[in-house]
């Protein structure tokens, strides 16, 4: 199927509307970014994230007041996958500087909460190692009479790593029946769990937590990355093409960050290590399309030289459509997938890829291309002659 | 079929076999990163400052000491700084003695008087040599803590050479908390005469009844040590108080051995044997002291004060109110040796395997509707020539994976993502290609001629975009911490495996198809 054959849009004659729209688009992000700070996850901003999934459905409101009741100011949070997850995501910066212990507090504020009828030994919280050492304790299975501990801590460790499977499966063992016989896990081990342990309201599925060192540490790599992307980029452009193409590929470039990062920062995404991996993508991307043309007009400047560059323009933009729109929708289609079906922990990943491509896809076709005419009717070839002509 | 045609035939093949043998079983062969499979990712920081300090106040001690022996009593001296200390009290006219005892016995320290004071400053090289020991002794040590710990595949290394840094990468452990005080847990174990209360005396309710023993002041050779008390849970309820010697009788350097076992009452306790010096040392001191209480004192608490019942000579147990999970950390920790500086959590980034779970479902999902898509789109569009496309993006995936699981580069979430960003780009040299050739074909040409200058025409454009891509990714695996330089990586190789499945292959089976049949009159594109 072909959907673009033979094609003639002018797309020129637009460029004034577009260039126009554009650099009020650009003007826009600018002022978005520059507005209010954006929002750093904890990255870049350091400080404590934690997802924790709930028996119950949460109160959102609930858990900021005990979090501010612990001295934990600023903390933000939401919830976090679907709704039957019960999850939520909480992320606090180090203004109350809890350092590397911020993590403990934040468990200790949640036990005190949402367990305060359970003690012992809690399934949701504790780990494989540790019900290991808490069968062995109890030794079920009579492992210990032989003498070998070693033997029989691995015996346990195998039973307790079928306990903690189901909690990989379901993210938190809400009753006994998550609990049965198995493989490695016998009757007796079961009735001594029963005995010994209990299951609390709430798992920390995540933590992170990032001393502030760390954070501006990785804030300047980050900006380092860009930096030295963009500049190997723009010296492969240099190299490959003309400084008129160079331009224009340069200025789609810039407009595709700023107003990327101005819909990313609108759409309140966080922005952290997976972004800057975005970003640098984008950038690629958005200049992959645009050499795409201009290695056309190349080809075509060469192949006929009495043409206007206006006309060279659409024509090879033209030339071009068809593969610029399904390039575009074959990556549309493979991101979008991953935005909706990627979940929420690489959602603001996957939104700038989207945006991104769109967004550079348009920049192809009427940043690009536009500004080298407007670059040539001011500083090009056929100006200077007719300026010293004039002289 | 020409020579050229099945040569070129050969090397795909070749290529492909042997990604293939490295990519498959993928369930075997591709190892998942920490934030897919679940554990814990550690930065840390050796305060290497505490190691020099611990050095210079063994030096200042044995300056002192030294001086005293030489007839100049009643010195003192205090650290500066790491690398820097203090002692007062050395009168000016003694200043000879200080060249010959540091000649003897410290000479990479430097001095110099101002006024009252002697200044010593520790050699740079010295104090390099020192933060050097330090940082590979705590990694020594870490990497026995963790070995204990059973973890399949751990990752202790130091974070770039010259570096204070530790990184320490434990996947499938499910337990952060544990492993952080695992590794951090300094475990100075000391065994220490008991003053007060007497044997099988009840301890002291608070330091004021200790006090009180001495007319108020305690003698300069003892030391009020606590110890906790719990209840049933294991919750520390109040503390209790003893009077113990300064000075150990043995510490948890003269351990050979320690393991976690069951005493009398088969509850938790730790066995220690102790080494052939330390074992002589005890057997002599119990000998002196059947009848007196023994302290067993763990991080400034007292665990136990038993009574020396006879002469212990080369191994004990190490009795108090501990869990399991306690006496096998703290074997762990006597066994693996101490560590010789503080440590401090950077970085700490702990997934639980039901997120890891989650992620590897959802990013395979979209990984599988993406793919479906995209083949879909391609065979719309370009009928025969998208099966052409079909292939090059199987074969993209087989040489992804295969170069991956040959460097053992993990597969992260973004890593995922960065496939699925593939997927896209990859079809892009195809496009490239087949866009070209359709030109072609509207102008008139022959089949053949027109894939001939197809992928000669597409071939500037391809190398463009995929070199810019290309630039950007190979920056981000020099950035790249953990999951980004996952994406990174399957983004370069995505975009050069791209390449050379698009114009290589493709190429190949368009070649293939019209030497078939001496002139093929239409194509399917």
């Amino acid at each position: 199927m072909e959907f673009f054959r033979d094609t003639s849009f002018d797309f020129m004659r637009l460029r004034r509307v577009c260039l126009g729209l554009s650099t009020v688009a650009v003007v826009a992000a600018l002022g978005f970014i520059f507005s209010r700070p954006l929002n750093l996850g904890i990255d870049f901003a350091s400080g404590t994230q934690m997802i924790v999934q709930f028996a119950e459905p949460p109160d959102v409101q609930k858990v900021r007041g005990l979090l501010e009741d612990a001295g934990i100011e600023s903390a933000s949070i939401q919830s976090f996958g679907t709704e039957e997850d019960n999850s939520v995501i909480l992320r606090t910066s180090t203004a109350d500087d809890g350092g590397e212990e911020r993590t403990v507090r934040i468990e200790e504020m949640l036990q005190q909460h949402y367990n305060s009828g359970v003690s012992g030994f809690d399934l949701n919280r504790q780990g494989t190692e540790a019900l290991a050492s808490l069968l062995l304790e109890a030794d079920p299975d009579d492992q210990r009479a032989s003498g070998d501990d070693i033997a029989a801590r691995e015996h346990y460790r195998a039973a307790s790593a079928e306990v903690m499977a189901h909690r990989r499966d379901e993210g938190l063992i809400k009753d006994w029946s998550a609990v049965q016989p198995g493989e490695a896990l016998s009757a007796a081990a079961v009735a001594a769990i029963r005995e010994r342990a209990t299951f609390g309201n709430f798992a920390v599925l995540s933590s992170d937590n990032v001393l502030p060192q760390i954070g501006s540490e990785l804030r300047r790599k980050g900006l380092l990355a860009i930096a030295f992307a963009l500049a190997g980029i723009l010296a492969y452009i240099w190299f490959r093409f003309e400084l008129r193409f160079g331009i224009g590929a340069l200025a789609a470039l810039a407009h595709d960050v700023a107003v990327c990062l101005g819909l990313f920062a609108f759409a309140g995404y966080e922005f952290n290590l997976t972004t800057v991996a975005a970003f640098l993508t984008v950038i690629g991307y958005s200049v992959n399309d645009s050499v795409v043309v201009f290695d056309r007009v190349r080809e075509n400047l060469r192949r006929n030289r009495r043409e206007s560059l206006v006309q060279v323009l659409n024509r090879s933009l033209n030339q071009t459509l068809s593969r610029t729109a399904l390039t575009s929708g074959t990556t549309l289609l493979a991101v979008g997938s991953l935005f909706i079906l990627g979940g929420d922990v690489i959602r603001g990943f996957s939104f700038l890829l989207l945006i991104g491509v769109l967004v550079g896809t348009y920049s192809s076709i009427y940043v690009a291309s536009p500004i080298v005419l407007i670059w040539e009717s001011s500083f090009g070839r056929e100006r200077r002659q007719k300026r010293a002509a004039a002289a | 079929m020409n020579r050229n045609l099945i040569l070129r035939g050969l090397l795909v093949l070749v290529v492909v076999g042997t990604c293939s043998f490295w990519a498959f079983p993928l369930a075997d062969k591709i190892q998942l990163g920490l934030d897919l499979r679940g554990g814990i990712h550690l930065l840390l920081e050796v305060l290497t400052d505490d190691a020099l300090r611990a050095e210079a106040q063994k030096d200042i001690d044995s300056l002192v000491q030294e001086l005293d022996e030489k007839g100049v009593s009643g010195v003192t001296g205090a650290t500066e700084s790491p690398v820097r200390f203090r002692l007062t009290g050395v009168p000016p006219d003694r200043d000879e003695l200080l060249p010959d005892i540091l000649e003897e016995t410290m000479p990479y320290w430097t001095w110099r008087r101002t006024g009252e004071d002697v200044i010593f400053d520790r050699r740079p090289d010295e104090v390099n040599n020192i933060r050097e020991q330090a940082i590979n002794q705590a990694l020594q040590t870490i990497r026995n803590r963790v070995d204990e710990f059973g973890v399949a595949e751990p990752v202790i290394q130091r974070q770039g050479l010259g570096s204070n840094r530790l990184v320490v990468q434990l996947p499938g452990v499910d337990d952060p908390e544990r492993v952080k005080n695992l590794i951090k847990n300094t475990a100075f174990l000391e065994f220490r005469l008991g003053v007060y209360p007497p044997a099988a005396g009840v301890p002291a309710v608070d330091t004021q009844e200790i006090l009180s023993q001495y007319g108020g002041t305690l003698p300069d050779h003892l030391e009020i040590v606590p110890q906790d008390e719990r209840d049933a849970d294991g919750n520390v309820i109040g503390q209790v108080y003893y009077a113990l010697e300064k000075r150990p009788v043995i510490t948890g350097r003269d351990l050979k051995t320690a393991r976690a076992g069951l005493g009398q009452f088969q509850e938790p306790v730790v066995n220690f044997s102790l080494t052939h010096e330390g074992a002589q040392i005890f057997e002599d001191w119990t000998g002196a002291n059947i009848g007196n209480p023994l302290a067993i004192v763990l991080d400034g608490r007292v665990q136990s004060a038993p009574t020396v019942e006879g002469r212990i000579s080369d191994s004990g147990i190490i009795r108090g109110q501990f869990t399991q999970q306690e006496v096998e950390d703290l074997a762990t920790v006597l066994r693996s040796g101490a560590l010789p500086a503080g440590i401090e959590y950077l970085e700490q980034r702990a997934v639980g395997p039901s997120l890891g779970q989650d992620s590897i479902e959802q990013g395979t999902r979209a990984f599988g509707y993406g793919i479906a898509l995209v083949l879909v789109a391609m065979l719309v569009v370009y009928r025969g020539s998208g099966i052409n496309a079909m292939v090059a993006l199987g074969l993209n995936f087989v040489l992804v994976f295969g170069v991956l699981a040959y460097f053992g580069a993990a597969l992260t979430l973004p890593g995922i993502a960065g496939l699925i960003l593939t997927i896209g780009m990859a079809v892009d040299a195809n496009v490239l290609v087949f866009e070209r050739i359709r030109e072609e074909l509207h102008n008139g040409r022959t089949v053949k001629a027109s894939v001939v200058s197809g992928f000669g025409k597409a071939w500037s454009s391809i190398l463009d975009a995929n070199l810019t891509t290309l630039i950007a990714a190979i920056f981000l695996i020099n950035f790249g911490t953990g999951a980004i330089r996952g994406f990174a990586v399957t983004l370069t190789v995505g975009i050069l495996a791209s390449v050379f499945t698009a114009v290589f292959n493709s190429r190949l089976l368009f070649d293939l198809l019209l030497s078939r049949s001496g002139r093929v009159e239409r194509l399917s594109i």
